[in-house]
């Protein structure tokens, strides 16, 4: 449920403080990040730098250790119900897509919306349809993911997760298993999100993409977040030094 | 030496009681097993430690001792303990709980063998993890569920013929019972092995049937395949 003292101005998503370990290692140091209503604020980094425990934390797949993380105004950590009524809001975008091999792609859709919000099911396959129109997968509703191709699926499982209705989005890499001709038609639909004015956390290295959609950049290296800054600035004027051999070796 | 099968004409009655005990023990046993091994591969599968360690506790001790010894732990046990049940049922419970163990071990192979990123994808849309796992998690292992429980349900079939040292009066046991009349052992116990035979062979036929249903119904076999390629090439672009 949307969280009724939550003020639109308020940040949506708020991270404070936050550190995570995996036994002995620490993923996330003293990461604090928030997020405004409609933003769409891009995280790039070097292989092993925390990215996907960064966003894997905003709903709760992984568990932070210290630190706060306040999403839509629900405290999370604190139990399994605040994380479900975080990702009652919060749609998430795999890297592999996940999409449910056993489902075409309307009951892919249609499956929360009825076990989780109790939509019936008639409401739950015209909202799928509709979905499914708009990321250009109209005459697939009916088809099983693995008759599909990468780009497909993807845009798939980004209609899975707008299905839910969420007030944010979330996207873990969603191109870079995707071969080359693909990536284009999975960034046009994030796009077109982006312009309708959907929150979105996005990790990717596709730098273009974020010069053009984002509002914010942020570095992250080594489970800290280095730099954050608009991508103008962030391109053009790299304040760190890591952020400056980051960008040397992504942009050649 | 000729063989004179008479002996088991004159006799069919009993083999064909035998055959009826062996049918009964076996399909109810084995239902039940299945049953009572899906709490214990929940078990094994939880993320709580000691659910787990009870889980494992159970499945090793009953794994590491021959079914014959089981068997007469509830033989003795159960009426030690005051509960007096005809021998048909507690040879059908000890089998039950002998066959949980190895069911569960299939089942929780099977839960294993399935993506993680499907659990992960079902929790992401909010769905709890008893739903994920129901709606998400299960029918996929359905496919690979049935081929190794096949395996496991013939072995118990098999079993069934230890009963016959309690006296259950399933095949082996009317083998014994028609050999110590006739003195025609080459007859009587190629025709156990035949009717035991015909039992397994009948069962595995089926459950072949019954995979290739459910194989069609879950959208063909190019499904599962394209899959898994597309996992296995996904890997490789990564480790690059
Ligand atoms: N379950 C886990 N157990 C132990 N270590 C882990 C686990 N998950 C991730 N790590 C480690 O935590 C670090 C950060 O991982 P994470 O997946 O967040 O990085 P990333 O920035 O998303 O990298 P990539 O670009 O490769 O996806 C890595 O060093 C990784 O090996
Ligand atoms: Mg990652």
């Amino acid at each position: 449920m949307p969280n009724p003292d939550a003020s639109p101005a308020a940040p949506i998503i708020s991270v404070a403080g936050v550190n995570k370990w995996y036994g002995a290692f620490q993923v996330l140091t003293d990461v604090s990040l928030s997020v405004a209503r409609g933003e769409k604020v891009v995280i790039c980094g070097p292989s092993g730098s925390g990215k996907s425990t960064l966003i894997r934390c905003l709903n709760q797949l992984e568990q932070h250790q210290e630190g706060s993380i306040v999403v839509d105004g629900i405290e999370l950590g604190q139990s399994e119900n605040a994380a479900q009524a975080v990702r009652r809001e919060v749609g998430m975008v795999f890297q592999h897509f996940n999409l449910f091999p056993h489902l075409d792609l309307v009951q892919n859709c249609i499956l929360a919306p009825m076990s989780v919000r109790g939509m019936s099911r008639r409401a739950a396959e015209a909202l799928a349809v509709g979905l499914l129109e708009r990321v250009r997968l109209g005459e697939h509703a009916h088809k099983y993911p693995s008759q599909l191709s990468g780009g497909q699926q993807q845009r798939a499982a980004i209609a899975r997760a707008l299905c839910m209705e969420p007030r944010v989005m979330l996207f873990d890499e969603p191109t870079s298993a995707l071969d080359p001709e693909m990536v284009g038609e999975v960034l046009d639909t994030m796009r077109g999100l982006a312009a309708e004015g959907m929150t979105m956390m996005i990790v990717t290295h596709e730098m273009g993409f974020a010069r053009q959609v984002a509002d914010r950049v942020v570095f992250m290296d080594r489970g800290q977040i280095v730099e954050q800054a608009p991508p103008a600035a962030f391109f053009g004027a790299p304040v760190h030094e890591r952020t400056r051999r980051f960008l040397s070796q992504i942009l050649h | 030496m000729t063989l004179d099968f008479s002996v088991i004409l004159d006799n069919w009655q009993l083999f064909a009681s035998g055959l009826w005990m062996t049918l009964v023990v076996a399909l109810l046993s084995i239902a039940a097993g299945f049953l009572l091994a899906i709490p214990v591969a929940i078990m094994a599968l939880s993320h709580r430690r000691w659910l787990r360690t009870i889980a494992g506790a159970y499945v090793e001790w009953f794994r590491n001792i021959p079914f014959i010894v089981v068997l007469y732990i509830f033989f003795y046990g159960l009426p030690f303990m005051g509960l007096r049940l005809p021998e048909p049922v507690v040879g059908g419970i000890a089998l039950a709980f002998y066959a949980s163990t190895y069911f569960s071990e299939v089942i929780r192979g099977a839960v294993l063998a399935v993506p993680k990123g499907q659990l992960e994808a079902a929790r992401a849309v909010g769905m709890s993890y008893f739903m994920g796992m129901r709606e998400v998690v299960a029918p996929q292992t359905l496919r690979l569920l049935l081929p190794p429980s096949t395996n496991t349900a013939i072995s118990m079939i098999k079993e069934t013929s230890v009963l016959s040292t309690i006296t259950v009066a399933e095949i082996t046991y009317q083998g014994l019972v028609v050999q110590g009349a006739t003195f025609a052992p080459f007859e009587v116990f190629l025709t156990t092995a035949a009717l035991y035979w015909l039992i397994t062979s009948a069962f595995a036929h089926g459950m072949h049937r019954v995979e290739r249903a459910a194989g069609a119904a879950q959208g063909s076999q190019q499904a599962r395949h394209s899959l898994a390629d597309k996992y296995l090439q996904l890997g490789m672009r990564r480790s690059k």
